[in-house]
């Protein structure tokens, strides 16, 4: 491990000299035309000067990219993989493929469907019986508004963060959907179930026993009893405390005998840093703890315990 | 006139909206309890195979094979109540808990697929029993709060609905299971 991070922060270290220089050579060039504009005498020698500088910046900022790109491959190929193994030899990374846009949408997390998707960093592995993977995703919709200079979009975030899929140990077939409570799924749960006609959707709305989880949670399944058979007591205790370890609310899909977690995140995981030192103890804490977490998931939620006829 | 006749024909239709309400409660409570009807049969089915595999091997356990049979002829006459059902169920989920107990004295047994087999089919139909009786106790909840809550009341004792009783587990089934108990019964 020691060997393969000296020789990226070799790496790093050129990056980082790299981005200095092209982000100095630009800004002197911008400096230097307007300098040269307001001198007056001067305009043209300051034009040409600067526009070499900013020729320069632009061409060390490509090569910078390039660079960037190959330091980021060999991190996530070289010291990621590194990372897996000392939790479960059976990880496994490829950070160029994540969760497809069509997985995505019929995993049903979210009502929305994305307009502009981008996943990436896979991880996948089997803890104990129970096959898992898990990616960072990014998935946006749109909407357009016509204001008085025109058409106007606007992106809105539906998942920026970690969705988790892993084999349920209960067979069912089904969809069971637990979304956060907000005042949107607390006001349409309460008009499906007042007014059932207004409901369109083959999934209704689920009243569950644990206060916590009913104050947490909004859930929706097309079968009632098997929505109690997913969702038993121990089950909701163990949601409700993973999504106490969690800053949002996180979200779920129970779907094709696969259970399907969504975590929203602030934050990009597995990405090499540019002007920190990677000798510095520590800089992969939180990569690994987020592997860890996702890894940890199928014990929290008794995944492996497969004494029904699901094996 | 016509203020007089909008509140009536509001009245009338608030009246129709619950009216229609507490039917579709009650109906959702029955619908609830066939749901476990259809487990428990489910489980009852199971039962011939379970004591077929387990009577090869068992030479000792006469005494509780034969009240698993018997629990299961009982469960299976044609007039019985729902009550009467449930309760057998309870019987029967206690002996054949009693009977996976035993099962550690045959190892045999133990690895037999067949028995494997059957063994995680029963513990899934517990869950799914389970499940169906939180889903019932849930509907009863809902149809009770109906008819206790003004002005639902109202149309509840026009139309002689009583509050329905959940489905509580009996003393019994939270004990935990003792196989020396079991084989002196």
């Amino acid at each position: 491990m020691d060997s393969v991070l000296a020789d990226l922060e070799n790496q790093r270290k050129e990056v980082s000299a790299l981005k200095i220089k092209s982000y100095l050579c630009i800004a002197i060039g911008i400096l230097t035309i307007v300098a040269g504009i307001a001198s007056g005498t001067f305009a043209i020698a300051g034009a040409v000067i600067g526009g070499i500088m900013l020729i320069t910046g632009f061409v060390l900022w490509s090569k910078t990219n390039a660079k960037f790109y190959q330091y980021r491959h060999s991190f996530k190929q070289g010291v990621i993989p590194l990372v897996l193994k000392t939790i479960d030899e059976s990880l496994e990374m490829d950070y160029t493929n994540g969760l497809s846009e069509k997985e995505f949408i019929c995993s049903q997390l979210f009502s929305k469907e994305p307009d502009r998707y981008r996943s990436e960093d896979q991880v996948s592995g089997i803890a104990g019986k129970t096959s898992f993977s898990f990616s960072e995703l990014h998935a946006e919709y749109k909407t357009v508004t016509q204001t008085k200079n025109g058409r106007q979009e606007h992106w809105h975030t539906i998942l920026k963060g970690i969705v988790f899929y892993a084999d349920f140990n209960k067979n069912f077939n089904g969809v069971t959907i637990v979304r956060p409570k907000d005042m949107g799924a607390a006001l349409g749960a309460w008009i499906s179930k007042a007014m059932p006609i207004f409901n369109s959707s083959d999934r209704t709305p689920v009243r569950l026993e644990n206060p916590e989880f009913e104050k947490e949670f909004a859930t929706y399944s097309t079968d009632q009893v098997e929505a109690r058979y997913i969702l038993t007591p121990a089950m909701m205790e163990r949601l409700c405390e993973l999504n106490k370890r969690c800053s949002y609310t996180i979200s779920l899909s129970f779907i094709g005998s696969c259970v399907f977690i969504a975590f929203p995140l602030n934050k990009d995981y597995f990405e090499p840093p540019v002007y920190k030192s990677i000798l510095t103890s520590g800089f992969l804490n939180e990569d690994t703890e987020v592997i860890r977490f996702m890894y940890g998931i199928i014990k929290d939620l008794d995944l492996n315990t497969r004494i029904w006829t699901k094996n | 006139m016509i203020i007089a006749l909008i509140i009536l024909v509001v009245i009338v239709l608030v009246g129709i909206g619950f009216y229609n309400s507490l039917i579709g409660k009650k109906n959702q409570v029955n619908n609830a309890f066939s749901a476990i009807d259809v487990m428990l049969k489910k489980r009852f089915d199971l039962l011939p195979n379970l004591i077929e595999t387990v009577k090869q091997y068992m030479n000792y356990e006469e005494g509780l094979l034969g009240k698993i049979v018997e629990l299961r002829t009982k469960a299976t006459t044609a007039n019985i109540s729902n009550e009467e059902k449930l309760d057998i169920d309870r019987q029967l989920s206690t002996s054949v808990k009693g009977l996976m107990v035993t099962v550690e004295n045959y190892p045999d047994l133990k690895a037999n697929n067949s028995f494997i087999n059957l063994q995680t089919t029963w513990t899934e139909s517990e869950e799914q029993i389970a499940a169906a009786r939180r889903t019932y106790n849930a509907s009863v909840t809902d149809y009770n709060n109906a008819i206790m809550m003004f002005p639902g009341s109202i149309f509840a004792g026009m139309m002689n609905y009583q509050p329905i009783n959940l489905l509580a587990n009996t003393e019994e089934e939270r004990k935990n299971i003792s196989a020396k108990e079991l084989f002196n019964n």
